[in-house]
């Protein structure tokens, strides 16, 4: 036991500069894959919440094909498919992987953030006089926004743990480079385990963060 | 101020206004009534276009509505609504709840939209109110301040859809209060409610719902003191 915990203080003392640098990598990819993934997730939650029967269609579509298949294949299939057509970084092909399987969950997300407001809220714009767009943009959105906010805090620690699996393209995240570790040294059960204590520090450090965030919403309003 | 003739409301199978024919005069005060389930909401908030008749006509303030081609959302600026749950909106301090609607709508400056706006809850007694929250309100103040933001649109009839219902019976005084000031300023006003007290105080005019039909109309003395119709005799037993 002892012996086990020195070792893996060993591995931890030797791979820490490489760690913190892949480390950036892996909140990179995050952060890229968050952002670009809620930006088609609005798209694709407005074209569900459309009147427009194509709109939907295109929208469930898109929805059905991202969370029916693993991602590792959309990783695979994105980086073969893009990289046939247009030259682009290993990076920047895993990034835009994760990206668009977001906005797929995150599409859902908004969407049921914005028909969880109350219907009332609605009813009560639409007798003051305001019109849909008006009702939608100053009543409805800025509600669904905020009740977006906590489980887009769970897409984003998803994310953070998912964006291991663009190793497979090999980008230097830390996943990647515990795998790297592990075969050099000899030392795969240390080595998975200095990145799992990675994972689990950064998820505990954005848990908490969120938490914090949401108490703070909470305090003034609703 | 409203004629509403020949109104027919269903969902789906189930027939909830058979044919209604009310004329609401200006400046008339009608108390609506009726058991849970007898169409006197659906009456109202077709009177908003938030339900649109199957069949029969609207007319507001001389003008025939045509839901096909009238602008609704004009309509609605012009008829004030107050609903049984308030509907205040949670992200907007009480002011903004008052002024979301002339500037949004009535494209008022905001500097005129404010002084509106707290002249309106002078008026209804929340002028020290205007910066905080909804949810820092009773149910009560935050009535009050749904009849506020009504008002700021400047209505020519103003709807009540129960508005004391889902208060605590010690908050609804301050609620009808507002009420029976804006009546005796003579707002146009449909009432919905229980309060029986305030009808017979403040209606002209009490009338009388019951599956989807009106079978009573009349004043308050009449109403209470010779109810023409059996159902309107067992009403009045049962709330009183």
């Amino acid at each position: 036991m002892f012996e086990l915990f020195g070792t893996v203080f060993e591995v931890f003392m030797r791979t820490y500069p490489g760690f913190l640098e892949a480390t950036v990598v892996t909140l990179q990819l995050t952060a890229i894959g968050v952002i670009l993934g809620t930006v088609i997730g609005l798209v694709f939650a407005l074209m569900k919440i459309s009147g427009s029967k194509i709109l939907q269609w295109i929208a469930n579509i898109y929805i059905t094909v991202i969370r029916g298949t693993p991602l590792i294949v959309q990783i695979m299939f994105l980086y073969f498919g893009i990289v046939e057509i247009y030259t682009m970084s290993n990076f920047w092909a895993g990034a835009i992987a994760l990206g668009v399987h977001n906005g797929a969950y995150i599409a859902e997300i908004f969407r049921g953030a914005i028909q969880g407001v109350d219907p009332g809220q609605r009813e009560a714009s639409m007798s003051l006089g305001m019109n849909r767009k008006q009702t939608m943009q100053r009543i409805v959105f800025p509600q669904a926004l905020r009740r977006s906010i906590p489980p887009l805090g769970n897409q984003f620690i998803i994310t953070l743990k998912d964006s291991s699996l663009v190793y497979i393209i090999g980008v230097a995240e830390i996943f990647s480079l515990a795998n790297r570790e592990a075969a050099q040294s000899f030392q795969p059960f240390e080595s998975f385990l200095v990145v799992a204590l990675y994972y689990l520090v950064l998820v505990m450090i954005f848990t908490y963060l969120l938490r914090w965030y949401e108490n703070r919403l909470d305090v003034d309003k609703t | 101020m409203i004629i509403g003739e020949n109104i027919h409301k269903s969902f789906g199978d189930l027939e909830v206004l058979k044919g209604v024919d009310l004329h609401v005069q200006p400046q008339e005060v009608v108390v609506l009534v009726g058991v849970s389930g007898s169409g006197k909401s659906t009456l109202l908030r077709c009177f908003n276009f938030l339900e649109m008749i199957n069949e029969g006509s609207i007319t507001i303030d001389g003008k025939k509505v045509d839901p096909k081609k009238d602008n609704l959302t004009k309509i609605r600026a012009e008829v004030g609504m107050v609903f049984q749950h308030f509907n205040l909106f949670p992200h907007k301090t009480v002011l903004e709840n008052v002024i979301e609607a002339p500037i949004t709508v009535k494209k008022m400056n905001k500097e005129k939209a404010k002084k509106l706006g707290l002249e309106l809850l002078e008026k209804v007694g929340l002028s020290d109110k205007a910066d905080v929250y909804p949810s820092k309100l009773s149910g009560g103040q935050k009535q009050r301040v749904a009849i506020a933001r009504s008002l700021a649109m400047e209505p020519k009839v103003m709807l009540f859809d129960e508005p004391t219902s889902a208060l605590d019976p010690e908050l609804v005084g301050e609620v009808l209060q507002v009420m029976k000031q804006l009546a005796e300023e003579g707002m146009t006003m449909v009432v919905v409610t229980h309060e029986m007290k305030f009808a017979k105080e403040v209606a002209d005019r009490i009338i009388m719902i019951d599956q989807g039909t009106i079978i009573e109309s009349a004043d308050p003395e009449n109403f209470f003191g010779n109810p023409q119709h059996e159902r309107t005799r067992q009403f009045i037993q049962l709330v009183e």
